[in-house]
């Protein structure tokens, strides 16, 4: 425990104090959670299925609210902030969806740069951190492709490209390999950790047991909404 | 608003309008057939308006004084002095109230001040005499020589009101009955009561027409909008997550809706102009009637009128469907 803040020296990005969340249907997803995650942190969040982790994701996005407990995140106190609020927490913020959510009529750039337009960036700037973003995840020569022509794991590296083309403080991905093979998997955590190595809060959902044993990051571990274990340098095989 | 991000959403307004185009024409149909509806409702209200209007300009009381005459022939009570009986021979002047033109005239400059009295103008007895014997004894005045003898006159000075407004008719005719000096008023009433309960039925008919297509027109509109919503579902959670605002994943939902709502006026215009052509050639070439309202002179009034249904359906549905969707929470980051 003493270790991650050690490791860390840094403010923390995402604070949790005794949340508890219960949907309306009366599952309790999450049960007295408290958690701390220092900015620069890369955070594995595991645990078996049914266990809360996507609940704890949606909470931090506040896409879901909790039902008691305080959540702060990038300085947004999420249990007191109005609806209103919401697209400015999320505009600190980068998200991977596991389907990756490309839109199909349009093109590499155009997907990456969809979320620049629709937060009203001005288009010379686009153009310029597009390309950039495209180069990090080593699609720049696939601007022009069309999503049905690129494989799963680099569809993935384009929703990696959009999650990172604001310039986040925190990137948060549910199963970003959920979907992709083995080999594709390991590539999107190394682009995972080289952005993390440039200062950027990653958290993420996986099931991956190698990936987790295999990138040595703090492993926070979800079972039936508690957290049960909680460790610096991966698991403690 | 920057310019670029305006051009985008505005871009991806009309988008939508071909994107979904079998949705758009059935949307711009069925509001294209709401505002035709509504426009043949206001001409036809206008015509009613224009037809009362040239009865309304025959609408003249007639207005006749207390003088000598009227006591002497019964048509007012004579004013009696307490212990004074009435003798029909010798009236005194006490008896009535008007004696002579001066006493007539201030009398029907009191009546031309009053509200709702478009003219008063003085008709002497023998004036009154003159017409009711062109309009009634035409051809008989040979039996009716003892009428111009002295004193022959029945008749009683008066006044010709013009009333400017039909719906206070009664109300300005009992105003006229209270002035001092004067004994009766010859009025048509009923043809007053017949015109404003016209005017007030097809006023409430059309307010009626109008409202209940106002809701099916926000209808169509709002459910062409879910169908584009449905189709962009994954762009709309896409921009929740990357932080967009509602107003602005609303503004192309919106300009579509406004699309559509244009589209649609600019079809009625043209619809009504040709429907109404039809209509009234056909009425022209039956009755004759020339007393009917032009196209020309509302063509501008019904396109505002569409075009304002237009926006306001185009606005209201679009945003009534849009906001309930937003608000639901959810949807951003489990699968869709
Ligand atoms: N929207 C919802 N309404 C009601 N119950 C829900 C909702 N979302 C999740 N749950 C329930 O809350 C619990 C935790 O779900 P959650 O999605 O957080 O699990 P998870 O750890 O992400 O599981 P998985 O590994 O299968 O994705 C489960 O029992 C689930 O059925
Ligand atoms: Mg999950």
């Amino acid at each position: 425990m003493d270790l991650n803040v050690q490791q860390n020296n840094k403010g923390p990005i995402i604070e949790f104090a005794g949340v508890s969340k219960t949907y309306n249907s009366g599952t309790h997803a999450l049960a007295d959670v408290n958690i701390r995650i220092s900015k620069g942190e890369f955070v594995f969040v595991v645990g078996s299925s049914g266990a809360g982790k996507s609940t704890f994701m949606k909470l931090i996005m506040r896409e879901e609210k909790a039902n008691s407990g305080q959540i702060k995140v990038n300085g947004f106190d999420l249990t007191k902030m109005p609806r209103k609020q919401i697209p400015m927490l999320r505009r600190t913020m980068g998200i991977v969806f596991q389907d990756f959510r490309l839109i199909p009529n349009m093109n590499v750039f155009d997907n990456v740069a969809f979320a620049m337009r629709v937060v009203g960036k001005p288009s010379r700037i686009i153009r310029k951190e597009v390309s950039k973003a495209l180069s990090m995840v080593g699609l720049g020569h696939k601007a022009r492709s069309m999503p049905n022509q690129l494989s799963g794991g680099e569809q993935q590296r384009v929703g990696l490209a959009r999650a990172l083309v604001n310039s986040p403080d925190l990137i948060i991905a549910d199963e970003p390999t959920g979907n992709v093979d083995p080999n594709m998997s390991y590539e999107i955590v190394s682009l995972l950790s080289a952005i993390n190595a440039k200062g950027t809060t990653i958290l993420m959902v996986t099931h991956d047991h190698n990936l987790v044993r295999d990138f040595k990051h703090r492993v926070i571990m979800l079972d039936g909404g508690r957290i049960v274990a909680d460790n610096a340098g991966g698991f403690e095989q | 608003m920057r310019l670029g991000s305006a051009k985008y959403l505005f871009g991806e307004g009309v988008k939508n309008v071909w994107v979904n185009r079998l949705m758009t024409i059935a949307s711009v149909g069925v509001l294209t057939a709401c505002m035709v509806l509504i426009g043949l409702a206001l001409l036809i209200s206008f015509n009613v308006d224009k037809a009362l209007g040239n009865l309304e300009q025959q609408n003249v009381v007639m207005v006749y004084f207390n003088d000598k005459n009227s006591v002497l022939y019964g048509d007012s009570a004579p004013i009696l002095a307490e212990g004074e009986t009435f003798d029909a021979k010798n009236i005194t002047d006490s008896q009535f109230l008007v004696h002579n033109k001066e006493e007539a005239l201030s009398i029907v400059n009191e009546i031309k001040g009053m509200d709702n009295v478009a003219d008063a103008t003085y008709v002497s007895k023998e004036e009154a005499l003159e017409s009711v014997k062109k309009t009634m004894l035409e051809g008989k005045e040979q039996y009716f020589e003892f009428l111009d003898e002295d004193g022959g006159n029945p008749l009683s000075d008066g006044a010709r009101v013009k009333l400017s407004d039909m719906a206070t008719f009664n109300e300005t005719v009992e105003k006229i009955k209270a002035v001092s000096g004067v004994s009766t008023v010859q009025s048509q009433g009923e043809l007053a009561d017949v015109i404003n309960s016209i005017k007030s039925g097809v006023g409430m008919a059309g307010v009626w027409i109008v409202l209940i297509l106002l809701v099916i027109s926000l209808v169509i509109v709002s459910n062409t909008i879910r169908v584009t919503m449905y189709n962009r579902k994954l762009e709309i959670s896409i921009m929740k997550a990357v932080g967009a605002t509602d107003g602005f994943i609303r503004v192309p939902f919106v300009v579509e809706g406004v699309a559509i709502g244009i589209i649609s006026a600019i079809f009625a215009e043209t619809l009504v102009y040709f429907c109404y052509r039809i209509a009234t050639d056909t009425i022209m070439g039956s009755l004759g009637t020339s007393t009917i309202v032009s196209f020309s002179s509302k063509a501008l009034l019904l396109l505002g009128v569409f075009v304002a249904i237009g926006v306001f359906a185009g606005v209201f549905g679009s945003i009534v469907m849009i906001s309930k969707y937003l608000k639901k929470e959810g949807s951003e980051f489990s699968a869709i």
